[in-house]
């Protein structure tokens, strides 16, 4: 079975972009646009990877991560963000990995692929 | 008549005139009274007593007179009035050496005494004997206290003055602080809703160019859209990374051993550019206050600087020292220096002379130093730029506690 992600973004721009992206690169991918509907998803269906956005309107992504290690401690997840500060934010360290917004999405596939394993 | 002198001179005391201007009235007014034909002003300066004023001085007067010397001095010294004849049929003074009193007959030099010090003398002279009597001589006591008012006056002035300038200058700085935290703000705001936008366009810009065939002529014009994206992110990501004020961890580094980790990092470049580096330690652990990474980062952005500087080859020096309660670490390099014109300009964010720089290397590095206290100076010297970090000095304690068995 295929694995999924589970994108969260407000943009829904970039939403689709990685969307596409990453069935390009064979995985499954689910989408949220707030923190609150990426919840929702978490507990309805089977999830095995969060990219989550933390600069969101209204539950912004440190809090979303905070939730969700909670909840599904095993459950990775891989912020991603335009500002690089968030490395030193003590709410971040929880995360599995933490990428730099870039439209290079290099990064952010190898990323994936590191924590899911090489094979989908 | 008595008291003109006193009235004059207190007038001239208040007036906003320049010193020189006011010495040389005074001068005037002091001839006009007393019954000598030439009044000179001298006021001490670095151990001599120096000519600032004159009135009918053009016969016989000396520029200078260094300590100990000639009438003048001999007032000062005393402190109280002194006075010289010669007679008529003299050739020559005899026992008081001094040029001044060459063709004069007759010599008085009133010190300038006020509050426990001399400022100078007022020296009379004319060319035969004069009567001078005794209210004139007392005149002549109240009128060099009039011009020792004078001079506190002027000198009280100068304080003020300095002190406005600082203080305009210090208003100046903040204003431009204010005008640069404004820009910051618009900066930042500008740079984080552009970001989004431009990643996705470059995202689909490079989805669409995997999607071309390999012959299409539009893969080129793509290639050419991501090349600028990429440029245009990583102005951006250096706006982000100028503007957020990261909070600073500090905790006790050794600010020499920050040096020579950022110059290690750029060991290859040093190669690839054929510049030498000396480094001269402190010899000494220089603790400061610091946040690690960031300090580095202050290094890496200042040695970057000097290598863009020299790219045809050159020298880097890199002394670090404790100096007056700071850690000091100063980079000069051998690149041609900086352009007077834009020094004052160098640490302003976006201000660069460079084809591709983001102007934002040096006030980085500015911004990193003042969060810790700090201060980084730029200049020229020789061959090249200098740049000097100053970082107080956290190593007391330290000290303190290194027993002797160390």
């Amino acid at each position: 079975m295929k694995k999924r992600i589970l994108v969260v973004d407000d943009e829904e721009g970039l939403r689709l972009l990685y969307k596409e992206e990453l069935e390009d690169e064979g995985w499954e991918v689910e989408l949220a646009a707030s923190g609150e509907e990426s919840l929702e998803k978490l507990e309805r269906d089977s999830i095995d990877l969060v990219l989550l956005d933390i600069k969101m309107p209204g539950m912004d992504g440190v809090e979303v991560l905070r939730r969700v290690k909670e909840k599904w401690k095993e459950l990775p997840v891989i912020l991603c963000t335009a500002y690089p500060h968030y490395k030193h934010d003590f709410g971040t360290w929880a995360s599995d990995a933490y990428i730099t917004k870039s439209s290079d999405l290099t990064e952010l596939k190898q990323t994936v692929k590191d924590i899911l394993g090489k094979r989908p | 008549m008595e008291y003109d002198i006193i009235e004059k001179v207190s007038d001239l005391a208040a007036s906003d005139l320049p010193l020189d201007s006011k010495l040389a009235e005074a001068a005037g007014i002091l001839l006009e009274y007393f019954p000598f034909d030439q009044c000179l002003l001298y006021l001490e300066e670095e151990g001599a007593l120096k000519l600032r004023a004159e009135a009918n001085g053009k016969a016989f007067a000396v520029k200078v007179y260094a300590m100990g010397e000639g009438l003048p001095w001999h007032a000062c010294e005393t402190g109280a009035p002194v006075e010289a004849f010669k007679a008529p049929e003299a050739a020559s003074w005899e026992g008081i050496e001094d040029n001044g009193l060459f063709g004069a007959g007759h010599a008085l030099a009133v010190p300038l005494k006020g509050s426990g010090r001399v400022y100078g003398v007022i020296y009379f002279k004319s060319a035969e004997r004069k009567p001078l009597s005794l209210p004139k001589r007392r005149m002549c006591r109240i009128a060099a206290l009039q011009v020792v008012s004078l001079l506190r006056c002027a000198q009280l002035s100068s304080d003020h003055r300095r002190v406005y300038d600082e203080l305009l200058q210090m208003q100046q700085k903040l204003v431009d602080s204010e005008k640069l935290l404004a820009l910051g703000d618009m900066a930042a705001t500008l740079a984080h809703e552009i970001r989004n936008p431009l990643l996705s366009i470059g995202a689909y810009a490079a989805r669409l160019r995997r999607q071309l065939p390999p012959d299409s002529p539009g893969l080129k014009y793509l290639e050419q859209m991501s090349a600028d994206i990429g440029r245009i992110e990583r102005i951006m990501n250096g706006i982000i990374r100028f503007l957020k004020d990261n909070a600073v961890e500090l905790k006790t580094e050794d600010l020499d051993s920050i040096a020579d980790e950022s110059l290690a990092i750029f060991s290859d470049e040093f190669l690839a550019h054929n510049i030498r580096v000396e480094r001269l330690g402190a010899g000494q652990k220089l603790p400061v206050l610091a946040d690690r990474e960031q300090m580095k980062i202050a290094f890496d952005n200042l040695i970057a600087n000097a290598i863009q500087s020299m790219e045809n080859g050159g020298t880097l020096f890199v002394s670090t020292a404790f100096l007056g309660g700071f850690a000091v670490a100063r980079l000069s390099d051998t690149g041609g220096g900086i352009d007077p014109r834009y020094l004052g300009y160098i640490f302003n964010p976006f201000f660069t002379t460079k084809k591709h720089g983001t102007g934002l290397g040096l006030p980085i590095a500015s911004s990193i130093v003042m969060r810790h206290k700090g201060q980084l100076e730029a200049g020229n010297e020789g061959p090249g730029a200098v740049f000097t970090i100053k970082i107080p000095y956290a190593g007391a304690r330290e000290t303190a506690s290194i027993t002797p068995a160390s």
